[in-house]
């Protein structure tokens, strides 16, 4: 019996379930969690300019399409997001002397990038395929993040979610990107 | 009993965190989404059977030096893999990558290899490059289908980033078209076991950017050529390179 547990208790943690004593709230949070969540706000926030953008000028319809598609889901995202951090009284940018605040200015999209494209008479498309590429992956690695370390069950479904979402996204860009 | 338990569940917690910081993806930084790069295949689903690669093509790091696609690391082995059926894309002898960065390292180089042959490297001086880069390449007379390798040369730590991009080169189409006149037969005769040497003090009346017309004549590191079609020249066009354009006299 008690081994069994015990390989259990491992199997859990190997496959990435961590498994909560009993004495903790059922629906206990991390610090990944948290992380994850100011560090998605912040990509979205980030990224919502860009969307907006190649929805409106893109000339591959398909491209318009998704990058509207993806507008809405950042939309829906950033409220679950808000609210959760709001609930854990958490604030809802990463604080300064965090990883990501000091390792940011490396993965962020920049107004630079996005004044680029605006002025671009022609590229529009490759460029914007390519920034958008950039973003989601960051994108990608966020909820990875939270996948592999978060602790609050909503919270790691979100980030399975999103993970699927930009992960399509991807894909579509990246056939785009091949095919022109 | 009891103890064990707790010592289980600790060591459990330490095996957690230990897979913790080896899944968390970090290190992740660029790669070359079109031509498509092997681990850009892998991400948009092309190529099925990556792996891990699939969430995270920007995560191809190893120490700089490697002619491995995958930098010569323990993770992404499946992109060295060349019985996988890579697709490789049709281009001309001029080939235009484009990078997608997640990460804006100052950047010392970037280099393009066919086999052992550095076919172009771009010295960024330490600049940090913008969320996405493209380069020209030149060709440099190899045909047929080859495996072009990129590294992306970090000026700040000891590391690059690998991205190999499988093409058919000469097939027709191409990527982006020679900016002149391109060859009407792509240069398919020559035998692709015999890479040009890589940029070779070259002596002669030949200069890339002059244009010749068929039947002119020059001379490349001693030897004379007559041009076979008429073109502007660029580097990696070197006579000895591209016998479609220009035959021994």
């Amino acid at each position: 019996m008690g081994t069994r547990l015990i390989a259990l208790v491992l199997l859990l943690v190997v496959s990435g379930c961590t498994p909560r004593p009993e004495t903790t709230p059922a629906q206990a949070n991390n610090a990944t969690d948290v992380m994850f969540l100011q560090m998605g706000l912040a990509q979205i926030d980030e990224g919502d300019d860009l969307a907006t953008l190649v929805a409106q000028r893109a000339e591959d319809p398909a491209l318009r399409t998704l990058a509207t598609d993806l507008g809405g889901q950042w939309r829906e995202e950033d409220g679950t997001m808000r609210r959760w951090l709001l609930g854990w009284q958490q604030p809802l940018t990463p604080g300064p002397g965090t990883d990501h605040a000091g390792h940011g200015h490396l993965h962020t999209l920049r107004p630079a990038d996005l004044a680029d494209l605006k002025s671009r008479k022609s590229d529009f498309d490759r460029t914007a395929v390519g920034l958008l590429l950039s973003h989601l992956g960051n994108c990608v690695e966020t909820s990875r993040m939270e996948s592999a370390g978060g602790a609050y069950p909503p919270a790691r479904a979100l980030a399975r979610t999103i993970t699927e979402r930009r992960q399509s996204q991807v894909r579509a860009l990246l056939t785009m990107a091949a095919s022109g | 009993m009891r103890r064990k338990f707790v010592l289980a569940v600790l060591s459990a917690g330490a095996l957690a965190a230990s897979l913790f910081v080896a899944v968390t993806p970090a290190q992740a930084h660029g790669y070359i989404s079109s031509p498509p790069s092997r681990q850009a295949n892998c991400a948009s689903g092309a190529v099925s059977g990556c792996g891990d690669i699939v969430y995270e093509p920007q995560s191809v790091e190893a120490p700089k030096g490697s002619t491995q696609c995958n930098g010569g690391g323990s993770r992404f082995a499946v992109l060295n893999d060349n019985s996988k059926n890579w697709p490789a894309a049709s281009v001309g002898q001029t080939v235009t990558f484009n990078w997608v960065l997640t990460a804006r390292h100052s950047t010392s180089t970037w280099e393009y290899f066919i086999g052992g042959t550095l076919l172009a490297s771009f010295n960024d001086g330490g600049a940090q490059p913008g969320a996405t880069k493209q380069h020209t390449v030149s060709m440099r007379g190899f045909t047929g289908r080859q495996t072009v390798l990129a590294r992306w040369n970090i000026a700040d730590t000891t590391n690059a980033f690998y991205s190999c991009v499988d093409l058919n080169i000469g097939g027709g189409g191409g990527s982006t078209p020679p900016p002149t006149t391109p060859p009407t037969t792509p240069p398919t005769t020559r035998p692709p076991t015999t890479p040009p040497t890589t940029t070779p003090p070259a002596t002669g009346t030949w200069r890339a950017g002059t244009a010749y017309a068929v039947g002119s004549t020059v001379t490349y590191n001693g030897v004379t050529y007559r041009c076979r079609q008429a073109h502007t020249a660029i580097a990696g066009w070197e006579p000895p390179n591209v016998p479609a354009l220009w035959e021994r006299v």
